[in-house]
């Protein structure tokens, strides 16, 4: 799974990265997101999640070698 | 895909980011319509302070793909809402000086009333739901990812925000 993140998310994280482990869904991948960089615990619990389609939910369950996006809110204007 | 160099004027109906300057008189004159009584156009620009601090520039960035079809989403559902006759829209990526344009949106009505609501609602909801972020770079060196939406403290849920114009 390749992983894309954004503005201040990028002071925990690579702009973009593989994650070896499997990853079913969203808080799955907040948990693994979480255990590289426990910092950015508040961060990450404020952010969207979106794939090529858009943005996702929990419910929604990722593909093998999906690309997504980590989306810290918005202060666009 | 993650940031635009585009300098393409912003299309009717559609979102654009574009790290070039915006050109509000080019976008001005695309905006007029035989049917329109009404041109408002919202252009938010850089302060040359944040809570006291002099500000040295922004720099924003923006997932462009996402910023675009969003953008252009909530402008087609103003124009149907409200009954608009054009409506643009345009926001800045890369470095933005004090003074300048860093989003702009333009709504065309046959009457006031509608022109002004529309834009209040399209730039609240680009400023609270599009991928776009900024990066206020102080005059004294220092750096901040700023003024991020916080309606999920009040909401609960990062998807609902909570607008100015619904106040």
């Amino acid at each position: 799974m390749r992983i894309h993140v954004y503005a201040g998310l990028k002071e925990y994280f690579l702009p973009e990265f593989d994650l070896a482990e499997e990853v079913g869904n969203v808080d799955q991948l907040k948990a693994c997101l979480l255990a590289i960089n426990a910092g950015a615990a508040k961060l990450l619990a404020a952010c969207r999640f979106a794939v090529e389609e858009g943005f996702i939910d929990n419910s929604y369950q990722f593909k093998a070698h999906e690309t997504v996006i980590v989306v810290p809110p918005s202060s666009g204007g | 895909m993650k940031q635009s160099s585009s300098s393409l004027p912003a299309a009717e109906g559609r979102g654009s980011i574009s790290a070039a300057p915006i050109d509000l008189a080019a976008l001005v004159a695309a905006a007029h319509h035989p049917g329109a009584g009404a041109v408002v156009l919202f252009s938010g620009e850089v302060r040359d302070s944040n809570h006291g601090k002099p500000v040295a520039f922004l720099e924003y960035e923006a997932h462009a793909e996402l910023a675009e079809k969003m953008i252009g989403e909530i402008m087609a559902e103003a124009k149907l809402r409200w009954g608009l006759s054009v409506v643009l829209a345009q926001h800045r990526v890369g470095r933005v000086a004090v003074g300048e344009t860093a989003v702009v949106v333009i709504t065309s009505a046959a009457h006031r009333g509608e022109a002004y609501a529309a834009n209040r609602h399209i730039i609240d909801r680009i400023k609270h739901e599009a991928p776009i972020w900024k990066c206020e770079y102080f005059a004294d060196g220092t750096r901040e990812w700023g003024n991020n939406c916080n309606c999920q403290a009040v909401t609960g849920d990062v998807s609902k925000h909570i607008y100015d114009s619904d106040s």
